[in-house]
């Protein structure tokens, strides 16, 4: 049984997984709407409500998962990327917390865990295959061979696709979170009444930032626009993007199976968008999707476990 | 009575095992570690499995476990406390949380002692003691209104502490006598963190928090 902890954002997690995969728990103590009144994550903030919620969500997930603390025999956490003091809450906890057992530790890349979510029962995706995350602090499509690792193919040069959401709907004056608000208002809309550009950098990679300027300029020169004509055209513009390199990667790459992941793969018109591209699907229920420590487990299951003592010494990494 | 104590409040990472009172295994760093980088989560654990080895003891032979909550450098306070907690949940051993700067001033060898934390920006963390007891603090200030303070108090301690070095010319110039500069006892040492664990309550783990002082640095929208 592996004891999964994750703390590299704002949602403090912890998750108790099986060898096989099977989630017996996943608790996640959302700090977003905390956040949103200073328009974007604080990290010391972050870092101190990691702190405070760490041991409540770590005991929750026991308990829920119906295991002591004796059961677990291996301790996984996110090491990196992020934001390095709340990385570094993480870390620490689950050091000692290995450490006054003698647990081997696996230390584990927030993305290889998105990577992996769909890797997770019931209904486990098996590789070679193709994964696009895209969430609010990341967007890249990824070659899978085996699950102990992947290849990035292409990435965000700029944006993160759920920053693009999150930037649209404040521009749009919807609530928080943005992505969800910008979505439902889009179902309203016709996706065609405006043209936003699409930005093509090379190969696989994305670029979001053009697009939230021309809607900056769209909603300046045409306020009387339907909002939802607006949203809908702007969503497009972003699905658009994202599923145009997708098909083109799982052509180039000769891959048969897609997963997504991050929390952008809760959006209903990247669902619907990619279910058209002719091959499997894998989409995790969205508690999967967004940050969570049973997608870090999960990773962990493929990884090397450190005996102790030697996780010790580890260190936390913002890259 | 076997507890282990760490403070991780300062640049310097402090570790110690101690029986009775007496460090039966103890790293005290060098002055110069105050004014490196920080390595807290790099050298803690390893420094805490070594000292424990060094005494003998397993975690489940602790009567306690005893933490520096600062005040100090956030991150730094949070590795500590963070794996105070951790250790205590999950060894099953009782938490006692204690002032770093108590420690610090525990360590002076002088009565009054001005305990001082460098808390960046310009500012210290600051409290004075008199015969171990808090008079004022801790507090975050200016040094200037730190010597103010002193003044006030109507004593002249012995300032000690990383801050203190930092701001010797301010402090002296105000009249407080400044420890010397290399002088060990700049340093944390964890022994004290341990013997003042001694008379600490014990609390839950997850109550333990670092002392803050400042609030984080963020304006609303
Ligand atoms: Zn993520």
């Amino acid at each position: 049984m592996i004891l999964g902890i994750e703390t590299s954002c704002d949602d403090t997690c912890a998750a108790v997984v099986s060898d096989a995969g099977e989630i017996r728990s996943n608790v996640i103590a959302s700090q977003g709407l905390l956040h949103s009144r200073y328009g974007g994550v604080v990290p010391e903030i972050a870092s101190r409500h990691h702190l405070e919620l760490l041991d409540a969500v770590t005991a929750d997930a026991l308990e829920r998962a119906g295991v002591d603390l004796d059961e677990i025999e291996t301790v996984a956490v996110t090491r990196s990327p992020g934001l390095i003091g709340a990385l570094l809450v993480g870390v620490s906890s689950a050091k000692a917390l290995a450490a006054a057992r003698r647990l081997p530790l696996v230390p584990v890349d927030h993305l290889h865990g998105h990577v992996v979510a769909s890797t997770l029962q019931p209904d486990p995706i098996e590789p070679p295959y193709l994964c696009l995350v895209a969430s609010g602090g990341h967007t890249f499509l990824a070659r899978v061979d085996s699950e102990s690792g992947y290849e990035v193919l292409g990435q965000t040069l700029d944006d993160a696709a759920g920053e693009a959401f999150d930037k649209g709907a404040r521009l749009l004056g919807l609530g928080y979170p943005g992505g969800p608000e910008l979505d439902r208002l889009a179902r309203e809309g016709d996706p065609e009444a405006f043209d936003f550009p699409r930005a093509t950098p090379g190969d696989l990679d994305f670029s979001f930032s053009g697009l939230k300027t021309a809607l900056l300029y769209k909603l300046r020169d045409e306020p009387d626009a339907e909002r939802a004509d607006v949203a809908a055209s702007y969503q497009r513009a972003i699905v658009d993007a994202l599923v145009s390199r997708t098909r083109k990667a799982l052509d180039r790459e000769g891959l048969r199976k897609l997963a997504i992941g991050g929390g952008v793969a809760a959006n209903s018109e990247l669902r619907a968008a990619v279910e058209q591209l002719g091959v499997p699907v894998w989409v995790p229920p969205p508690e999967l999707c967004t940050d969570n420590a049973a997608i870090i487990a999960a990773g962990a299951r493929f990884l090397e476990r450190v005996a102790y003592p030697g996780y010790l010494d580890l260190d936390a990494s913002p890259n | 009575m076997n507890v282990l104590g760490f403070d991780t409040s300062t640049a310097a990472t402090a570790v110690c095992v101690a029986r009775d009172g007496e460090a039966a295994s103890e790293r005290w760093p060098e002055p110069e570690a105050l004014s490196g980088p920080p390595g807290h989560a790099r050298e803690l654990m390893p420094a805490v499995a070594a000292a424990m080895e060094e005494a003998g003891l397993g975690f489940g032979e602790l009567d306690a476990i005893a933490v520096g909550v600062g005040p100090g450098t956030f991150t730094g306070l949070r590795i500590g406390v963070a794996t105070a907690r951790a250790l205590a949940g999950s060894a099953g051993v009782e938490l006692r949380p204690v002032s770093s700067l108590a420690a610090l001033a525990a360590g002076a060898e002088a009565d009054p002692a001005l305990a001082l934390i460098d808390a960046k920006r310009g500012e210290l963390f600051a409290a004075l003691y008199e015969a171990g007891e808090p008079r004022w603090g801790p507090l975050a200030a200016a040094p200037k209104e730190v010597a103010a303070r002193v003044r006030e108090s109507g004593t002249s301690p012995l300032a000690i502490g990383d801050g203190s070095v930092r701001f010797r010319g301010v402090l002296e110039a105000a009249g407080i006598r400044v420890l010397p500069e290399g002088a060990r006892t700049h340093v944390v040492r964890a022994l004290h963190i341990c013997r003042l664990a001694a008379t600490a309550l014990p609390k839950a783990p997850e109550a333990v928090l670092p002392d803050y002082i400042r609030s984080p640095d963020a304006k609303p929208r």
